[in-house]
């Protein structure tokens, strides 16, 4: 008895594919709705050597060209500032804490948040800039 | 007569929205240099020949001992001074009115030259 073998012309399982793609798609969109954060419009600062300086834990205090400060979207005065960083410092001791400021804030008012930031003995600060390419 | 796959089309799509979520989710690190602010209750000991005392004025011109520098020379001292004093410690007094582009720039130009001690605080404040 001659047995006949069969041949099955190779093929890639492209249903397999679409449903990893889709996969990977929902995983990237819930990690993009994570990473969301509100942002104040500023013009950054450039600076030619940069690092990341990002950390897991993180505050991001913004202040923008009249010195306005934003944490998280809220608009504080250094008092409501001074609570929100002592509660996050409370809570999580490791958090790093970013200065988001713009390029034409005039000193002083860094200086208001650098003071708030001894005075809580808190010593490493993240300035974030834009990389100068 | 070929029919075509819908699903092909869809998986384009997929991978396309895959790459823009990707590239979006790259733009939200941050990216800038770290600092450890000077403590208010440990005042440091400095030796009188490692202090290098820079101020920064309101327009971001950079002064040594009032007389005002560039930044190429800012650059040439502080690269002779780290030899003659390997301890040098960098102390920059800010105008309350300058740019913090200014500050970034001057922060930046120090850095650059690895100086270890350095200290800064805005002037009269």
């Amino acid at each position: 008895m001659v047995l006949k073998s069969r041949r099955r012309s190779p093929a890639a399982p492209l249903s397999a594919m679409s449903d990893i793609g889709f996969l990977l798609l929902i995983f990237i969109m819930l990690l993009s709705l994570i990473n969301y954060r509100k942002e104040v419009r500023i013009e950054y600062p450039e600076a030619k050597r940069v690092e990341i300086t990002d950390s897991d834990e993180q505050l991001e205090i913004w202040i923008d060209r009249e010195g306005a400060v934003t944490v998280d979207g809220d608009l504080l005065g250094y008092d409501g500032l001074e609570q929100v960083i002592a509660g996050t410092l409370g809570e999580h001791p490791d958090v790093r804490i970013q200065i988001l400021a713009d390029r034409g804030t005039p000193y002083r008012h860094i200086n208001s948040v650098i003071s708030l930031l001894q005075t809580l003995q808190h010593r490493s600060v993240g300035f974030v800039v834009k990389e100068d390419l | 007569m070929k029919v075509n796959d819908p699903m092909g089309a869809l998986n384009d799509l997929s991978f396309l929205l895959i790459i823009y979520f990707l590239v979006i989710a790259g733009f939200n690190t941050n990216r800038g240099f770290l600092l450890n602010l000077p403590s208010r209750d440990k005042p440091r000991i400095v030796q009188k020949d490692d202090l290098l005392k820079l101020a920064l004025s309101r327009e971001g011109e950079i002064s040594l001992n009032g007389e005002p520098v560039t930044g190429e020379e800012l650059d040439a001292l502080l690269t002779q001074n780290l030899k003659a004093h390997p301890n040098m410690t960098v102390f920059l007094s800010l105008d309350p009115e300058v740019p913090y582009q200014k500050f970034v720039d001057t922060i930046g130009t120090i850095r650059e030259k690895r100086v270890e001690n350095f200290s800064f605080a805005m002037a009269g404040g």
